[in-house]
């Protein structure tokens, strides 16, 4: 399902159906996940569709969360000085895109799974964060790839004791998503203190996959904040 | 006109003042690349901290670095025309003591826009409740504030008011926790009724997974067994969530049997034999 399409398509995978018919000008998109419908109409000649996996925050309303949250089914704990990497799911949402040589417009973002929102820290100064749970993987796990992707997460543990990983929070502004028959991300965990983390992403693009469509930069909005700092713990 | 003659024109004083020419036209210039500088800088101050900075904060460093530029421009310009800025000072601390006294309340408002900048305890788009006002803040200005009241009316509050009335911000804080009081028949499975609603909570995308929703009997009324429904939700989505849930839980409930009753009293007759 994901890559590039002329501006005539018609997908359908699982209870997803994607169609852009019509002639000259004028076309018609029409998307369908399980009940819900989206019709729209695209006026082009030229540009080319984009369908690929992006950050998983946009839905249902944009703006709700910049963070996505994986709660782990089994804690890690982790002892002092000691690097390691294992592997999770996370959840996607899947855009449709109409790119040119100049410009990306979306057309479309939609997802096969109920989004669920958790905050992460105290009412007064926490975040709302995108929730999943994933169990912990030492090699890349099979997955639905028309609703989730897999992460590798590096993990250091730079502190003094040993630390007990129960939560993993990931900055949306930092993702960096590839996708060849799935979707991929690969982040980095510093543990700095009993309650203190940071998280990253590796922007380097693994062999053979491509890289997905930067949703932020698609809407015009620049990034500046890189890593994200876990202040509220692991648990 | 020779060259002389033009040398001598700049020379030349400005009747009634005693300034000559070429001294107030360097005043002139002063001024206006103040002006430029100023701009220039404003735009540079507006490209740089955009998008980093909120837009409140970003309008009052705007106006400190455009005005700031503008008082050393024309105090330096000032002094070409050969005022004593001691004097001018001195004259200026005066004005202002007059001036302050005349216009309490202009700087009054000015101080507590100052104190709200710094502050912050509203930001523009936010919801709020400032006294009896309550709606969207559209803007923050030196003077006054600016509010939408929820049935769309403009509403200016002087800066004072704002700075001294309680301030509630409905989204201040990441996430807000509402409730909702619900009585069931004293028939009806209470425990029943609370999975239903807890199930209805979870398939909710902005009911929060954490702090999570809590349900349980709060009071055994006269009428009903009374519900507690308490919700935790995103601050900028509350309200619709609100508006949702109520009516959804209804409905499930009555779908499976479980029904709201009406008000009801149990009337004794005196007198009257049993059998």
């Amino acid at each position: 399902m994901f890559g590039k399409y002329k501006l005539s398509l018609q997908l359908k995978e699982k209870d997803i159906e994607i169609t852009i018919d019509g002639r000259g000008k004028r076309r018609r998109y029409y998307r369908k996940v399980g009940e819900e419908e989206e019709e729209k109409y695209i006026y082009a000649e030229n540009g080319e569709i984009v369908i690929c996996p992006v950050e998983p925050v946009n839905l249902p309303k944009e703006g709700t969360a910049e963070h996505l949250l994986i709660e782990l089914e089994k804690s890690i704990i982790i002892e002092p000085n000691v690097k390691d990497s294992f592997y999770v799911k996370f959840p996607i949402e899947i855009g449709v895109f109409l790119i040119d040589k100049t410009d990306v417009e979306r057309i479309d973002i939609f997802t096969r799974v109920k989004p669920k929102y958790i905050l992460y820290g105290s009412p007064e100064s926490g975040i709302i964060c995108r929730w999943w749970k994933s169990n912990v993987y030492n090699d890349v796990p099979e997955v639905d790839r028309t609703y989730e992707g897999v992460m590798k997460v590096d993990i250091k543990n730079s502190y003094k004791e040993w630390v007990e990983i129960k939560k993993l929070v990931f900055r949306a502004f930092d993702m960096k998503i590839f996708y060849d028959g799935y979707a991929y991300m690969h982040s980095q965990v510093e543990i700095l203190k009993k309650l203190m983390g940071e998280t990253s992403f590796i922007k380097r693009r693994p062999k053979g996959m491509k890289e997905s469509i930067d949703i932020y930069l698609a809407k015009g909005i620049k990034r500046f904040e890189k890593k994200f700092v876990m202040e509220w713990g692991f648990k | 006109m020779n060259l002389t003659d033009v040398k001598n024109l700049f020379k030349y004083n400005i009747p009634g003042i005693s300034i000559p020419i070429y001294k107030f036209l360097i005043f002139i210039v002063v001024i206006f690349v103040s002006i430029i500088i100023a701009q220039i800088v404003k735009i540079n101050i507006r490209r740089t901290f955009k998008e980093r900075v909120p837009k409140t904060t970003l309008s009052l460093m705007e106006k400190i670095a455009y005005y700031g530029i503008l008082i050393i421009g024309f105090l330096a310009a000032l002094g070409n025309l050969g005022f004593q800025l001691s004097g001018l000072l001195f004259t200026g601390g005066i004005i202002g003591i007059v001036i302050g006294f005349a216009s309490q309340t202009v700087v009054s408002n000015l101080v507590s826009g100052l104190f709200l900048l710094i502050e912050k305890p509203i930001k523009v788009g936010d919801g709020v409740s400032i006294g009896d006002v309550s709606g969207v803040v559209k803007d923050i200005r030196v003077l006054s504030t600016t509010i939408r009241t929820w049935d769309g009316i403009y509403v200016r509050l002087p800066n004072e008011k704002v700075f001294t009335s309680n301030i509630q911000n409905f989204v201040a804080h990441a996430a807000r926790r509402f409730e909702y009081k619900i009585g069931i028949r004293y028939k009806d499975d209470a425990e029943k009724a609370m999975e239903i609603i807890k199930n209805l909570l979870e398939e909710h995308p902005l009911i929060l997974k954490e702090p999570a929703p809590q349900v349980f009997v709060a009071e055994l009324g006269d009428s009903s067994v009374v519900l507690a429904v308490r919700i935790w939700a995103p601050s900028q989505h509350w309200f619709s969530v609100r508006t949702e849930m109520l009516w959804k839980i209804k409905v499930a409930l009555e779908k499976e049997g479980i029904q709201i009753p009406f008000p009801q009293r149990v009337i004794w007759m005196a007198g009257k034999t049993e059998g």
